[in-house]
């Protein structure tokens, strides 16, 4: 079993395993998500679909590990963000006594938590972000839209900025011609633009990637180019303190290199693997005297002088601001970025947010409804730029959403979640078309659908009932309360998700009678 | 069973057509029994009532002298004429029978049953007076927000004014000055804490009625033809009922400050001067003052230091506040569908 | 340029409730002047007042000659309304008996500058202590450490001031019992004259009447020291009271941003936990905070009377309890006035000053 896990862990982006949530309320506990598990690839698009409330929102921010605690506690499971399980550690983080549901005590072991938030804070942003269902709520009400890309930029690329600063005040005529003699030999207009871009980021000057386009397109003079990119690249060199720069390159690796020897050490720790963790516990003490012996003037220095020592790496970043406000087709972005939230509307505000989701380009999106509240139009603006963005950056996407309609124009593969369990898996076309589950199925009649006016029947079919309350979920098969197909075997054992054909996967006792063990646990 | 969605849905939310008075009020209990502070607040305060009322309907249970008026004729005739010295009262303790086990105060009069007259006092006079203001306050209040408009600018403007007079100041010299008109300092005093004390529920009152007009029951209700008069009485004052309550629960501990502050500085009080006019907690602190100055010596010559008429009745007002607060708060926060976990 | 017509849209609005407190204070008048010339005429009716005739009364009382036609005549009220207000404003304001017989305006003028250093201390303690304190403990909503904030921020609510300052005498006074120190002077606001600075009027200090202030400028470091100690007990019975509300309005504050959708977007862009608190959710706590400016200075005009009386400090809530007592009805009424104009002035600053800096307000 462990076996096959580690398989192909490559490919898959984000793996959540047996996931299992609960909220401890005063109304009892809410058994919100059971035996959760899933994967997406590399480039993908899983669509998670669901009726409200049945526990969408909850797997997405568990993905994350941003269950908001209290109330709510991950108790069970295992999450694989680019091949490192976030909730190693989770066991050991709290313990949880259920003397009764509405008498729950858990005990917060402080700083064994504060070092998972440590590891957490490095990896949300960095190689998974998220953006939200309500734009206007999702942002800061008292920072400007570019006060908030930044911190985000600030957090994640530190070492990446210091070398193209760096690069940038290194930059000679040599390199210059060299650039210039490669954009030269390109064949078309197009192409130059997109690798002017990138050499202008990678340069650390993105706002002269305009001039530099105009420059190529007005001219094939050799000479002149030349000397007017020279001109152009030496009104943003600075002078700045070479020195300081490297010093704080090398400062921020280091950081960036203890962070990863804690990822170790904690993945040391889940295997109890005591020599392992020696020696991380080595490196992680080593770094730490380094930089207490190297760098304890310049984190000081940093301490008092941050706003100065800060500023070439701000105005990096406000480059970099504008072209990722470029990229998710903001009109007028230098206006935007000094705008508050307040003062944009709500396409503007999720194009804002999927600009700062992709500041750190990482490698998973999660969406959690990210078109719900806004209006058609936008809505499929903000489709169209989303799987754009996917292209480019080959991100793999967990698109939540409640509309069949987005997911058959988004999803790969679709997964739907009644009641906090998965009851069916397929790729997009299977689900549309060959849906096997009850639940979907009545889904599926419950799209209006044009052609279905001239029908006989012409009414939609909805689902009778409405969600469980998860305090006290159904027995067995959770969507038995309401599903016509109910059989005797539904209200006792509860149907395990099975793949019934290939690639499809679907949890109900008309395809399969594999039933999910019910174990009994601390946490019920 | 299938009803029940999220915890997210309340009646207030929902937007039924009749007012969810029943759900909330079996919400609000249940969320408040949570509150253990408060359900302690709640228990103290109530042992406090009871107290009064004991003391109101059978004084002589507590083996307290029935009138205390007569105090100064009976227990210390000697001491009403000539005030120039204090002798040292009882220390607290068991040997001098019931009413002496905190001690004496000034006159060596017991401090036990002065302070469950004191205590009968204050909560029966507070309680006036925020019953009287939070009533006016209130038909102001819901009659500005519910009218909106002009009358709703003018209650702003005249609470504003209310709330920018130093209160404790015009309170001393209103009492002061109607003394004699109003026959006597309590009347005086409890007219001038009602006339500055309205305006808060008007306020209060004021923002809950606005917010409740555009409740979807209330619209509906007024788009079926249902008068304003109806409107207010129906659907509005329900609604305003209950942070009303929170409002007073915490004033009532205000006000129970307040007097203790005005017999502080001077206005009403326990025994100024031998002469009665009526007893209070804080007058009776207050009164503990004459043996502070004698402290330096005390400690000096080493005799007894005769710290209890200070401390003992501040303790024994400062529970009460602090219960009441606590349930206020707890009041508050279960009331609050926003703040119940 | 918005804000500026913010700033005057929002002043014009003080002058209503501007004119709306000189009525109140004009109907006090009425509803004073009448008793007081009755006890003018009828000196048993109070104590204070051994005065034969009403033309020596309302020459006592240093009523203008409109105040007085009014007063008697009740016959033109708008009239005498006017007048009024123009002697209001004119800073013409009677004359008081206490501390002696001087004009109103010197008298308030010259206890002023005490209680100003006084509400200066206590604002600047309750500031530097229920910023970090409230902003740690609405960090950590219902744990230990919550509680403990919650406890001490109620027992500031819930005790007499007076009562606080008899406990803070005994326990550190060296009138007091001084069981724990004897390192402050328990009454007064410091002794002058004796150590080389100016007595001015009525036993305060000259020239600021400030004597932390003359006290430095005649060079009398001593001195100093001793007028620092008298304030301290004070200034901490003082921000005992206020500190509750502040407190309570900034846990609350904390945890309403917490539980915000932009701290859980902050949370997922990988921003460390410290910095969440620091910079997400304390800033925007912090920016409603500042209407508790107006709370803190109400909460200090009401909390300097009893003070000032307990420690008998030289102020103007000293000044004005000993007005009201002998019903000095010019000084009431000046006092009235002055406190109802900081009052409406610090919420228009305050209102000024919230537009500034929350970008969501719109002008
Ligand atoms: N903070 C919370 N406290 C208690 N219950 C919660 C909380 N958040 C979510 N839940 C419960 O978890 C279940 C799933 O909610 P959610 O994931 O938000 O649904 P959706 O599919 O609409 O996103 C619901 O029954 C809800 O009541
Ligand atoms: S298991 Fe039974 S109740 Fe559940 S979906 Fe299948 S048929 Fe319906
Ligand atoms: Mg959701």
């Amino acid at each position: 079993m462990e076996q096959s896990i580690q398989i192909g862990k490559e490919e898959k982006q984000l793996i959540v395993e047996d996931l299992k949530v609960r909220f401890f309320t005063s109304k009892g506990i809410v058994k919100a998500i059971d035996n959760l598990s899933f994967y997406i690839e590399e480039g993908e698009s899983y669509g998670l679909v669901g009726e409200s409330g049945s526990g969408k929102s909850v797997t997405a921010t568990a993905a994350m590990d941003l269950i908001p605690d209290p109330p709510g506690r991950i108790i069970r499971g295992r999450i694989f963000i680019n091949g490192y399980n976030i909730l190693n550690d989770l066991e050991r983080l709290v313990t949880i006594k259920v003397r009764s549901p509405y008498d729950v005590r858990i005990r917060r072991r402080k700083r064994l938590i504060k070092r998972h938030n440590y590891i957490m804070s490095g990896i949300r942003g960095d190689k998974v972000s998220m953006i939200f269902q309500e734009p206007f709520l999702s942002l800061n009400p008292v920072m400007t839209i570019g006060e908030q890309i930044k911190e985000a930029i600030l957090l994640h690329s530190r070492v990446e900025i210091s070398n193209s600063i760096i690069k940038r005040e290194t930059l000679n005529e040599d390199d210059i011609a060299k650039m210039v003699d490669t954009l030269m030999a390109q064949p078309d207009n197009q192409t130059r633009k997109k690798l002017i871009a990138r050499m202008c980021s990678q340069y650390a000057i993105p706002d002269l990637a305009k001039p530099f386009t105009d420059l190529y397109e007005n001219s094939t003079d050799r000479e002149f180019i030349m000397k007017e990119s020279l001109a152009l690249v030496s009104t943003k060199k600075v002078g700045l303190n070479l020195e300081e720069l490297e010093q704080a390159r090398n400062y921020f690796l280091l950081k960036d290199r203890e962070h990863d020897l804690y990822l170790k050490l904690i993945e040391a720790e889940k295997q109890e693997d005591e020599v392992k963790i020696d020696e991380v516990r080595k490196q992680i003490y080593q770094i730490k005297s380094q930089i207490r012996s190297d760098y304890l003037l310049f984190v000081l220095k940093r301490l008092f002088l941050k706003r100065f020592m800060d500023r070439p790496f701000e105005e990096y970043a406000d480059g970099r601001v504008l072209e990722l406000l470029t990229e998710v087709n903001i009109a007028g972005p230098e206006r935007v970025m000094d705008a508050y939230p307040h003062e944009l509307s709500g396409g503007m505000l999720q194009r804002c947010m999927i600009a700062m989701a992709f500041s750190s380009n990482p490698k998973i999106l999660i969406a959690d409804e990210p078109t719900t509240a806004l209006d058609v139009t936008t809505q499929a603006q903000i489709l169209d730029l989303m799987r754009e963005v996917n292209k480019t950056y080959n991100t793999s996407i967990l698109f939540i959403t409640h509309d069949l309609a987005v997911i058959a124009e988004m999803c790969d593969r679709v997964g739907v979640i009644y009641g906090g369990n998965l009851v069916e898996e397929a790729p997009v076309k299977e689900i549309f078309y060959n849906a096997k589950h009850p639940y979907t199925t009545g889904l599926m009649n419950a799209i209006p659908k044009a052609e279905r006016r001239y029908e006989k029947s012409a009414r939609l079919e909805s689902i009778p009932g409405s969600v469980p309350n998860l305090i006290s979920p159904p027995s067995g098969c959770r969507f038995h309360p309401r599903c016509k197909f109910k059989m005797d075997i539904c209200s006792e054992k509860k149907p395990k998700l099975v793949e019934i054909e290939k690639n499809h996967k679907a949890a109900c006792f008309l395809y399969s009678d594999e039933v999910e063990e019910e174990v009994e646990e601390d946490v019920p | 069973m299938v009803e029940e969605v999220g915890f997210e849905q309340t009646g207030l939310q929902t937007g039924k057509r009749y007012s969810p008075r029943v759900e909330q009020f079996t919400a609000t209990l249940k969320s408040f029994l949570f509150y253990k502070s408060a359900v302690a607040g709640l228990i103290i305060v109530l042992i406090y009532v009871g107290i009064t009322m004991v003391d109101i309907f059978d004084p002589a249970l507590f083996g307290i002298p029935a009138a205390t008026y007569t105090y100064i004729n009976t227990y210390a005739p000697q001491y009403a004429t000539t005030q120039q010295t204090y002798p040292s009262p009882f220390a607290p303790g068991f040997s001098h029978g019931f009413i002496y086990w905190f001690g004496g105060t000034i006159y060596n009069y017991p401090l036990l049953p002065a302070m469950f007259a004191s205590l009968k006092f204050d909560l029966g006079y507070s309680f006036l007076i925020v019953a009287i203001g939070a009533t006016a306050g209130s038909i102001v209040g819901v009659t500005a927000g519910y009218l909106g408009r002009w009358a709703d600018e003018l209650m702003m403007r005249i609470t504003d004014i209310f709330f920018s007079i130093p209160f404790l100041i015009i309170v001393i010299a209103f009492t002061v000055a109607f003394t004699a008109p109003l026959h006597s300092s309590l009347n005086a005093m409890l007219l001038a804490l009602i006339i500055v004390w309205w305006p808060i529920y008007a306020r209060l009152t004021r923002s809950l009625a606005l917010s409740t007009k555009s409740l979807n029951y209330v619209e509906a209700a007024t788009a079926a033809g249902s008068s304003r008069i109806r409107n207010i009485f129906y659907h509005v004052f329900p609604n305003v009922l209950s942070p009303v309550f929170v409002q007073i629960s915490l004033d009532l501990g205000s006000i129970i400050l307040i007097f203790a502050t005005l017999s502080f500085l001077g206005v009403g009080g326990f025994f100024p001067n031998g002469t009665y006019t009526f007893p209070e907690l804080g007058g009776l602190i207050s009164n503990g003052e004459v043996f502070m100055l004698s402290w330096s010596t005390n400690k000096i010559l080493g005799t007894a230091i005769i710290w209890w008429p200070i401390v003992i009745p501040g303790i024994f007002l400062l529970i009460f506040t602090v219960s009441i607060n606590l349930f206020g708060d707890g009041l508050r926060d279960a009331l609050d569908p926003k703040l119940r976990k | 340029m918005e804000l500026k017509y913010f700033i005057i849209r929002r002043g014009l609005i003080i002058i209503p409730t501007l004119m709306g407190l000189t009525v109140l204070v004009f109907i006090l008048l009425w509803a004073f002047g009448p008793y007081q010339i009755a006890v003018a005429f009828n000196p048993d009716l109070h104590g204070n007042h051994g005065l034969a005739t009403l033309a020596n009364y309302l020459d006592q009382q240093g009523f203008s000659a409109a105040v007085i036609n009014g007063q008697l005549q009740f016959t033109n009220p708008i009239g005498s309304y006017f007048r009024f207000v123009a002697d209001l404003f004119t800073g013409n304001w009677g004359q008081v008996t206490f501390p002696s017989r001087v004009s109103t305006m010197t008298a308030i003028g010259v206890f002023i500058p005490n209680t100003i250093q006084l509400a200066l201390g206590a604002t600047i303690l309750s500031v530097i202590i229920a910023i970090p304190l409230g902003t740690y403990i609405g960090a950590r909503p219902n744990t230990p450490a919550d509680a403990v904030g919650r406890i001490f921020s109620l027992s500031g609510y819930a005790l007499p001031a007076f009562w606080l300052g008899y406990i803070l005498i005994a326990l550190f006074a060296n009138h007091g019992i001084g069981l724990v120190a004897s390192a402050f002077p328990y009454s007064g606001s410091g002794v002058a004259g004796a150590t080389g600075v100016p007595i001015g009027e009525f036993g305060l200090s000259d020239p600021t009447h400030i004597l932390l202030i003359d006290s430095l400028l005649a060079g009398n470091l001593s001195l100093f020291v001793s007028a620092v100690a008298h304030l301290v007990l004070p200034v901490v019975t003082i921000t005992y009271g206020i500190l509750a509300g502040i407190l309570r309005f900034i846990r609350a504050g904390m945890v309403d941003a917490a539980g915000q959708e932009f701290i859980k977007t902050a949370r997922a862009k990988g921003v460390p936990e410290r910095l969440v608190i620091k910079k997400h959710i304390r800033k925007n706590a912090l920016l409603p905070t500042v209407t508790v400016l107006g709370l803190l200075i109400s909460g200090l005009l009401g909390g300097v009377v009893t003070v000032e009386i307990v420690f008998n400090y030289l102020g103007i809530g000293y000044l004005a309890v000993n007005f009201a007592l002998g019903v000095q009805v010019w000084g009431i009424l000046a006092l009235t006035f002055v406190f109802g104009l900081i009052l409406m002035i610090t919420n228009l600053l305050v209102d000024v000053v919230y537009a500034f800096l929350d970008p969501r307000i719109r002008y």
